[in-house]
């Protein structure tokens, strides 16, 4: 799980959970018949299944092969249309609209502040203010921490200064876990 | 390996954060892709 959380983390975050089928070792993937016990290792394989629980897709390229991102994006969509009809709406996401997130130059966490803003799909609704090269930025954000720290995240009332905290209000506030 | 039209096996497990996510919690929700990895940090 570290491991797992470190990786995350030097994403920037990531927007889906990382689940870790160890305690005991490949279990869920034994109930799912792609546990390769004579070789120790989980098949790499993709099931898709639907809010009632139904299996809809299942395929494997082998422990060396490698998935083709765009056919699953497909297979989802085709999921989607076909069994998405009767489902409930999903409650939207709070959202982070008006967030502003403050940042310097060579700050590496700052670039994983940014990080978790890009690879969350935040651009549009989180601003990005540069100490570095804007002089009223650092006015601003001296004045809403006390003192010329970033990254900051603002966000209505509350200012979060560590990126670790940044990156799992922003994932929070995106996927509602 | 599981087939097309099978119930599939619930389960509970902790994420990268130590949060224990269940199968269940997305029914009648969302659809759900499980990724399934012989090891960390190989190809997709």
């Amino acid at each position: 799980m570290h491991c797992h959380a470190n990786w995350a983390a030097g994403m920037g975050g990531i927007s889906f959970p990382l689940l870790a089928d160890f305690h005991p070792k490949g279990a869920v993937a034994s109930s799912y018949g792609l546990y390769l016990a004579e070789k120790g290792i989980t098949d790499r394989a993709t099931v898709i299944i639907d809010a009632d629980g139904v299996v809809r897709h299942a395929s494997s390229v082998t422990p060396a092969g490698s998935r083709d991102i765009a056919a699953l994006a497909g297979l989802c969509e085709e999921v989607a249309r076909a069994h998405g009809g009767a489902l409930p709406a999903v409650p939207a996401p709070v959202g982070v609209t008006g967030a502003t997130l403050f940042v310097k130059n060579g700050c590496g966490f700052s670039r994983t502040a940014l990080l978790a803003r890009t690879n969350l799909h935040l651009e549009q609704s989180v601003q990005v203010k540069n100490i570095s090269e804007d002089p009223a930025a650092l006015t601003e954000v001296t004045k809403l921490t006390g003192k010329e720290q970033v990254p900051a995240l603002a966000l209505g009332e509350s200012v979060q200064l560590e990126s670790a905290e940044i990156v799992k209000t922003l994932v929070s506030r995106v996927t509602g876990w | 390996m599981i087939q097309v039209g099978d119930r599939a096996p619930d389960f509970t497990l902790a994420d990268h954060l130590g949060r224990q996510v269940s199968l269940a919690q997305f029914r009648g929700k969302q659809h759900v892709m499980l990724l399934f990895y012989p090891l960390d940090f190989t190809p997709t």
